[in-house]
């Protein structure tokens, strides 16, 4: 739940930065004129002859001017004055200037005052208009007849207040004197002047407030709404889902470290942590977003990419991630690599994205900037989000078709596999923190790193690997049904193996066919490279597999053959190679004989099922 | 029911409307009155003489508001007429209309009375020196007729309570109060209310009155050969 500063939040910061700036101007205009008011010190004043009396109080330009130098104040503080409305010019009453001559102007009774806490009211407007209306017989000027049918057609509700209004006014006006009521008359017109200007009328100084605060509220206006019940829904929805994993608001286990320093918790929970606990994996299928921003989440989709012949993708989203976050200073050339690895024709590691994102995006990378790869990583990030459901209901699909073949989520797998390694310590509690006791505290070894596809990487090929590996091939290589003859015959032909991490027993299990989950990475973390893994691939080799006899990797270090290992299906899907891929097509091996036969044979259209190293219970016993 | 009773009900409802509509008219007669005396506030117009006709301005455009009567019969003909339909849907129009004006009108009473308290306390005129700071507006006097306006506003009923009237900041907070709780008790709709008379329409109006336009006031005496400059003329159009 982000919030979001639209531009009416800051439109509204910067109309209140303009208001106090008027309002500190406004004190200070209005004190000043008050002490022009002094008879001794302030400004001279003289009379205004006209025909039917004369009206006292007028001061000229002139006068103006002098009396602001003064008061030291610059000489504009005189058309300031007059702008704001403190001073209406008598004559040339539409310019909002001060002539220094002897033009004459009136101070402004304080009723008329631009002061901040009476808002200027359009009641108030409308009813002058109507007045006005009254006394000349409907000729009004242009600009004055516009708002008059506005507000006529805005104000219709109270309307007949309005003329009603407008009539009682004018008759109290008459009420006075005719010095009095010629005064009173320039200064509402001289009110309405700087209030509700036409809009060529010449201030001579700021930019309006209105103006300001029009904007603001067409802006308001325009700004998106959302029913607070739908998004009370969506926080209720977002508290109920993550409140479980709140440590705060719920126990978590082992046992909350900012209360017992005790910090098994963060150790289980640590980015690169071998066995994820069953509240991250949990978390994962909350949304895709929370998958690829857990570190571990995303090495397991990684690795589940690869599978799929569209690693690429994710090593795109993490590019231009990298690029959104970088330095400045690398931006271009990183642009310019990822550019060169994904989107040039012909790239080594091209993503599929659609021509229109592709053009701009292509557009963009003349002048590149941060976020010039937006486009396109979002059509990837959907492109993944959409395989990564399509995995977990398709798993379910496949389940329901094939009971031979029964396939899990990688969620429910894995949260079986706790659950039996749970199970199987024997006298342990059952706690998460049993599962820290079948982990073999391998090296951490990143086999992928950002956008290089590192075969070279840090597989360590000399690993203790080789004789727990079933797989090297393994993953790849060949798709075991698990059936309880051949996990035990896997067990059983099961090297030593120091502390599979894989621990898991599916040995009956809940499911009769439950594949054992292992992270591939793992697996390759034992060095075997990929090319090692997919030259094992070949037919060839394949038909060793049948026989137990592995699949040896080619790594040097290697000295057994592991007997194949049972192995679990983690995802299933079925995809389309074709038959020019680059990389060995992954066969899928049935303990079926045929099946294996006929996969073999259709090397174009395969069923890929992903094999996953299959655990041994054998260190399990804790 | 018979229909003498409806009859005698319907005479008395429109009886009380009309009621209505004369504190209507004199709401306004009082509320653009004090106009006139808040506008020299603050001015050369100032003075004690000013400040006491504000007051009995106040007074008698509270004792239109807070009228019993007034109040009480709308309210109760407006949430009643919700049960009884036969008055029809003109009435409650007609009702509701006279409702929006008089809120209209109380919020724009309330306006000018927020100005006057302001304005009192900038310039108050405790002492003699104070008189010194008031703003030469060219007003000079004043509203000796204004006054009398006020006087002769007549109250459509006569009230058995007289109220003290209170002093102008509980004026203020008793008019909000009233207010809020008018728009909350009954629900009008604002926007369904239409005017009667159509737009345009008061300036063809009023045929007895001599209507002077400012500019004629302001007509110059132009003394040929004279070395002034001040014209107003008619050049400048008000």
């Amino acid at each position: 739940m982000k919030a979001h500063f639209g531009p009416a939040q800051s439109g509204a910061y910067s109309l209140s930065r303009l208001t106090s700036k008027h309002k500190a101007t406004s004190k200070r205009a209005e004190k000043v004129v008050l002490e022009m008011q002094d008879p001794a010190t302030g400004v001279k004043l003289q009379p205004q002859r006209l025909v039917i009396t004369t009206i006292p109080h007028a001061i000229t330009g002139e006068d103006i001017v002098q009396i602001c130098l003064f008061y030291s104040e610059a000489r504009s503080f005189g058309s300031m004055l007059v702008a704001l409305g403190y001073i209406y010019p008598i004559q040339d009453h539409k310019r909002l200037v001060v002539k220094p001559d002897a033009s004459l102007y009136r101070f402004q009774t304080p009723y008329f005052w631009p002061t901040q806490q009476w808002p200027v009211e359009d009641t108030d407007y409308a009813i002058y208009l109507a007045k006005r209306n009254i006394r000349k017989k409907g000729i009004l000027e242009l600009h004055e007849q516009e708002q008059y049918n506005r507000l006529h057609k805005w104000m219709n509700h109270k309307w007949d207040f309005i003329v009603m209004q407008a009539k009682e006014q004018y008759r109290a006006a008459k009420e006075r004197k005719k010095p009095d009521r010629v005064v009173f008359d320039c200064q509402e017109r001289a009110y309405w002047v700087v209030h509700r200007p036409p809009v060529r009328t010449h201030t001579g100084m700021f930019p309006s407030l209105q103006k300001t605060f029009m904007i603001f509220t067409q802006q308001s206006i325009m700004r998106p709404r959302v029913k607070s019940s739908v998004s009370i829904g969506a926080l209720v929805k977002y508290c109920a889902t993550y409140k479980g994993h709140d440590p705060f608001l719920s126990k978590c286990l082992p046992s909350n470290p900012w209360l017992t320093d005790d910090v098994t918790y963060w150790a289980l929970n640590m980015p690169n942590v071998e066995i994820p606990t069953k509240m991250r994996v949990e978390r994962w299928t909350f949304s895709f977003g929370e998958l690829l921003s857990d570190p571990r989440g995303r090495d397991d989709f990684r690795l589940f990419l690869k599978k799929e012949f569209s690693g690429e993708n994710l090593a795109f989203w993490e590019g231009c991630e990298d690029l959104k976050w970088g330095t400045a200073a690398t931006m271009k050339e990183k642009a310019e690599q990822i550019y060169k690895t994904f989107l040039a024709r012909g790239a080594p590691r091209w993503i599929n994205i659609d021509g229109k994102t592709m053009e701009i995006t292509v557009k963009g990378l003349k002048h590149p900037h941060r976020y010039v790869l937006d486009a396109a990583q979002t059509h990837i990030y959907m492109l993944m989000k959409k395989v990564s459901k399509h995995v977990s209901s398709d798993s379910q699909l496949e389940q329901n078709a094939r009971n031979r073949r029964p396939s899990l989520s990688p969620i429910i797998i894995r949260q079986q596999e706790q659950e039996q390694k749970a199970k199987m310590a024997a006298s342990a509690p059952v706690d998460i923190t049993q599962l820290c006791r079948f982990t073999t505290p391998v090296p951490h070894l990143a086999v992928y790193s950002g956008i290089t596809d590192p075969p070279s990487a840090n597989a360590s090929p000399s690993l203790p690997f080789l004789a727990h590996t079933p797989a090297c091939p393994s993953p790849i290589s060949v798709a075991l049904d698990s059936t309880s003859a051949s996990e035990r015959r896997a067990e059983a032909s099961e090297g030593e193996s120091e502390g599979n991490p894989e621990a898991r027993a599916s040995a009956g299990g809940n499911v009769s066919k439950s594949r054992v989950a292992l992270s591939l990475r793992r697996l390759l973390k034992r060095g075997c490279t990929p090319s090692s893994m997919f030259a094992s691939l070949s037919p060839k080799c394949n038909s060793a597999a049948g026989t137990s006899s592995r699949i040896q990797p080619i790594t040097p270090d290697e000295p057994s053959q592991a007997p194949p290992r049972r192995i679990g299906n983690f995802f299933q899907i079925k995809v389309d190679i074709p038959p020019e891929c680059r990389i060995y097509p992954i066969e899928s091996e049935d303990e079926d004989e045929e099946n294996r036969a006929i996969s073999r044979e259709r090397l174009g259209t395969k069923e890929i099922i992903c094999p996953w190293e299959s655990l041994t219970p054998q260190n399990g016993t804790g | 029911m018979s229909r003498w009773r409806r009859s005698v009900d319907e005479l008395a409802a429109r009886r009380r409307q009309h009621e209505c509509e004369r504190a209507q008219d004199a709401l306004s007669r009082v509320t653009s009155c004090f106009q006139q005396l808040v506008a020299s506030l603050g001015s050369s117009a100032d003075g004690s003489f000013l400040r006491d006709e504000l007051d009995e301005t106040r007074t008698v455009a509270h004792r239109i508001c807070s009228g019993n009567a007034w109040l009480s019969c709308r309210l109760l003909r407006l949430l009643s007429d919700s049960d009884s339909a036969p008055s029809g849907v003109q009435d409650r129009q007609v009702l509701e209309r006279l409702w929006v004006l008089f809120l209209s009108a109380l919020e724009h009473f309330l306006y000018d009375l927020r100005k006057a308290c302001d304005l009192i306390g900038q310039f108050p005129l405790a002492e003699r020196s104070n008189r010194r700071l008031l703003v030469n507006t060219g007003c000079v006097d004043g509203v000796v007729g204004v006054a009398a306006r006020v006087a002769s506003v007549q109250l459509p009923w006569l009230t058995s309570e007289v109220e003290p009237s209170p002093d102008l900041t509980n004026h203020i907070t008793g008019l909000e109060t009233m207010m809020s709780e008018m728009q909350q008790r009954v629900p009008v709709a604002f926007w369904s209310v239409e005017a009667t008379q159509p737009a345009w329409a008061e300036a063809r109006g009023e045929p007895d009155d001599l209507v002077e336009s400012l500019e004629d006031l302001m007509e110059v005496e132009i003394i040929a050969g004279s070395q002034k400059t001040a014209c107003c003329g008619l050049g400048c159009i008000a």
